[in-house]
């Protein structure tokens, strides 16, 4: 932790922040965002998170720049300039925010020096987690292994919160189930003939070596930063630049709209299933130590380990089929014809 | 500047806090206040991932070696997981959402033609 390097980013980061709020462009805005989630990535990397860095520059730089460029597209591109009668907006605005921050700023009086080895947070419950991983799971990667084991309840519902927010999107704009979905499928070329052969070439030069690197993101989350949620979203992304660069049709002769929601449901039903599946053989809900006695030659605490791996891979399913729907329907406003 | 530097993960979390807050309630476009929604959503995850870490720790990964019997962990020599797992998720939830409020956006473009609050509230007449 180097506070001047620190001090930089953040530096930049308010900065970011401040532009992409006031830039009249939205498509600007959009971009500059991105920027600003990179920068916090660089942040949390620099502060030890690296984990966290991993899903933001995937789902915050990645994925998320992406959805604000489609609305952006199906919506107005300007900020209209204001005209009278904002004022007040203003300064309430003003208001409430130099209200909690001065508040905030109050509290932070009573709160641990930066990096406190000894703060409250670090010398409760989680130096259990730091010594016990190893010798209870066989996991290196201790966020992982909280992810998974330790605290996989709440896991399995966040992976249903993205689930339902998936089912949200199709309920909001899709068509899905309303009329046929059957496009017709035109000769290969015509679709994409609005794109560079540049673009398409490096695309498909790309996208198998992406789709290796989050299927090994998934499989090594134990040993190296990543797992389920941060391969998922690279997964999700490389269907969805086979969406920019080719067509959205084209993405979707590889993954019909059908098959994604059927992936989705499967992913959460796998994570459940393993659950279910430990309480079936006389353990508690995911306590994948129980797992031994249907694996074969696996001690109580490799078993651990594989349960991990297989909700992993259940969350992998759900993130990649749920941002591939919410791309579909923000990019072609439900209609899931056509993209950008 | 001692106190400033000892703590200047919380001014900088609290800055982006009110910049989020304030293109919240303040700002007319709807797709801004989405972006202040994000940047208050990444202020929260400043602030548990400054709280996690530790003066001399490293990353939360134990070192290993295939064949090489673990040596006993020290606590301080990693840095707090706990809040990098609670953010992880809050981050991925956070994409969900932001799919779910642009979708919420879009819909109401297409119903009143603008992104405006203020336009929107005199259509709705």
């Amino acid at each position: 932790m180097i506070w001047q390097f620190d001090l930089l980013i953040l530096a930049l980061g308010v900065l970011c922040a401040l532009a992409s709020i006031s830039l009249k462009d939205l498509l600007s805005a959009a971009i500059v965002f991105g920027a600003y989630s990179f920068l916090m990535c660089l942040l949390w990397t620099e502060m030890g998170a690296v984990d966290v860095a991993f899903t933001e520059a995937a789902v915050g730089a990645g994925v998320s720049t992406v959805f604000f460029l489609a609305a952006v597209y199906h919506t107005n591109r300007a900020v209209k300039p204001r005209r009278r009668g904002r004022l007040l907006h203003k300064l309430v605005g003003l208001v409430t925010a130099a209200c909690i921050g001065l508040l905030l700023l109050s509290a932070t009086a009573d709160f641990p020096t930066w990096a406190d080895p000894n703060s409250p947070a670090s010398v409760y419950l989680s130096p259990f987690y730091i010594t016990e991983t190893i010798p209870q799971t066989a996991v290196p990667n201790i966020v992982t292994a909280v992810l998974a084991d330790f605290r996989g309840f709440d896991t399995m519902f966040e992976t249903s919160v993205i689930f339902v927010a998936g089912l949200a999107v199709l309920a909001i704009l899709g068509s899905y189930g309303r009329r046929q979905r059957d496009y017709e499928p035109s000769p290969t070329g015509q679709d994409a003939a609005h794109q560079s052969s540049i673009v398409q070439t490096a695309c498909r030069v790309f996208v198998p070596f992406m789709q290796l690197f989050a299927l090994y993101v998934v499989a090594h989350g134990h040993h190296s930063p990543g797992g389920g949620f941060q391969g998922g979203v690279i997964l999700g992304a490389s269907f969805i630049l086979v969406a920019i660069s080719y067509d959205l049709r084209v993405m979707q002769r590889r993954l019909r709209e059908r098959l994604a929601m059927l992936f989705a449901g499967l992913g959460v039903l796998i994570y459940a299933g393993i659950g279910a599946l430990c309480l079936v053989l006389g353990a508690n809900f995911l306590d994948y130590s129980i797992l031994h006695t249907i694996l074969p030659a696996t001690s109580p605490i490799m078993a651990r380990s594989h349960g991990m791996l297989g909700v992993e891979i259940g969350v992998a399913f759900t993130v990649m089929a749920i941002m591939v729907i919410i791309y579909v329907n923000v990019a072609s406003h439900g209609k899931s014809d056509r993209g950008l | 500047m001692e106190m400033l530097l000892a703590k200047y993960n919380y001014w900088i979390y609290v800055t982006l806090m009110m910049i989020g807050i304030y293109a919240m309630i303040a700002k007319c476009n709807l797709m801004k206040k989405i972006i202040g929604m994000s940047i208050f959503q990444t202020a929260i995850i400043v602030f548990y991932v400054s709280i996690g870490a530790k003066k001399g720790a490293t990353i939360p990964i134990i070192a290993h070696g295939h064949g090489v019997a673990h040596e006993a962990v020290r606590v301080a020599d990693y840095v707090n997981p706990l809040p990098h797992v609670l953010m992880l998720t809050a981050i991925v939830v956070g994409v969900g959402t932001l799919g779910v409020a642009l979708a919420i956006a879009m819909s109401i473009h297409e119903k009143y033609g603008s992104l405006e609050e203020d336009e929107i509230l005199e259509r709705q007449e």
